[in-house]
């Protein structure tokens, strides 16, 4: 009787752990997600394994990321750029900390070194000779 | 029946689980989805210089120039592969690092290659690095 009882009633089981854990692992992912597009997402960029990596200690908040697409659209974090209002930017920067902060190139591997070359002219026109290009060093996107 | 009552009050309501255990999952599974793993990316730094100073770039003594084409490396006037290109810069840098490199680039070559070339000076440590456009 009593065994039978217990055999069709469903088996209970405690929820209450596993609703912890899937509530920290959303918690988590709620807090990595970013929503907002800062930056062109559509610039495929080359491999160069052997460069100085990116971190954010070596990225000062006086860094400027200029981003030329394939098809030479200019843009600072996701923002398109005509080349006079680029100059107008870097001209201003110069002034307030002088030609040395870092300015660094995110260019397509597909864009034709015409497009990149004017930006970097327009770069040396403001007086910043020292310029760096972006490469991926170990890719871990899809 | 008193019985029955006085169990009732004293157990907490019995809540049911499965629609916030469905909705709690289905966030879960979107999170995971949607989330993107951001490479580590490097950077690769080259001088520019002046365009006054691009007239006689190979009057400088230990100078190396490589020109970036469309279709692949030349090397001191001799079409290279990347392989062979990372062997000569090899060579050269066991010499000296401070050698002058100048990358030249023709206006049609893609960025990716002057990034593969630069990549190899950064590689065996070059310091000297300048572009130039054609």
């Amino acid at each position: 009787m009593h065994k039978k009882h217990s055999s069709t009633e469903q088996c209970e089981m405690d929820m209450t752990p596993m609703i912890d854990v899937v509530f920290q692992l959303i918690i988590f992912f709620v807090v990595t997600l970013k929503m907002t597009q800062d930056r062109n997402e559509d610039i495929i960029l080359e491999d160069g394994k052997h460069g100085v990596t990116l971190t954010q200690d070596n990225m000062p908040p006086t860094l400027l990321e200029i981003e030329v697409g394939k098809r030479g659209r200019i843009s600072i974090h996701n923002a398109t750029l005509t080349k006079s209002m680029l100059h107008s930017i870097l001209k201003q920067r110069v002034n307030r900390l002088g030609p040395t902060f870092p300015v660094l190139i995110r260019a397509d591997k597909r864009a034709s070194h015409e497009l990149v070359k004017d930006v970097m002219d327009i770069c040396t026109a403001s007086g910043i000779w020292k310029l760096s290009f972006v490469a991926i060093q170990e890719p871990k996107g899809k | 029946m008193a019985y029955a009552g006085k169990k009732k009050r004293g157990e907490s309501p019995k809540l049911d689980m499965t629609p916030m255990i469905d909705v709690v999952f289905q966030l879960l599974i979107f999170f995971v989805v949607t989330i993107k793993q951001e490479d580590i990316l490097s950077q690769l730094s080259a001088a520019r210089p002046a365009p006054d100073k691009n007239a006689k770039p190979d009057k400088q003594p230990d100078l190396l120039n490589i020109i970036v084409a469309p279709q692949g490396f030349i090397f001191n006037g001799r079409p290279v592969t990347l392989a062979d290109l990372d062997r000569r810069i090899e060579r050269y840098s066991k010499i000296s690092k401070t050698a002058m490199i100048v990358i030249k680039c023709t206006a049609d070559s893609p960025h990716g290659l002057l990034i593969q070339a630069l990549d190899i000076c950064s590689k065996h440590g070059m310091e000297n690095l300048s572009i130039f456009s054609m």
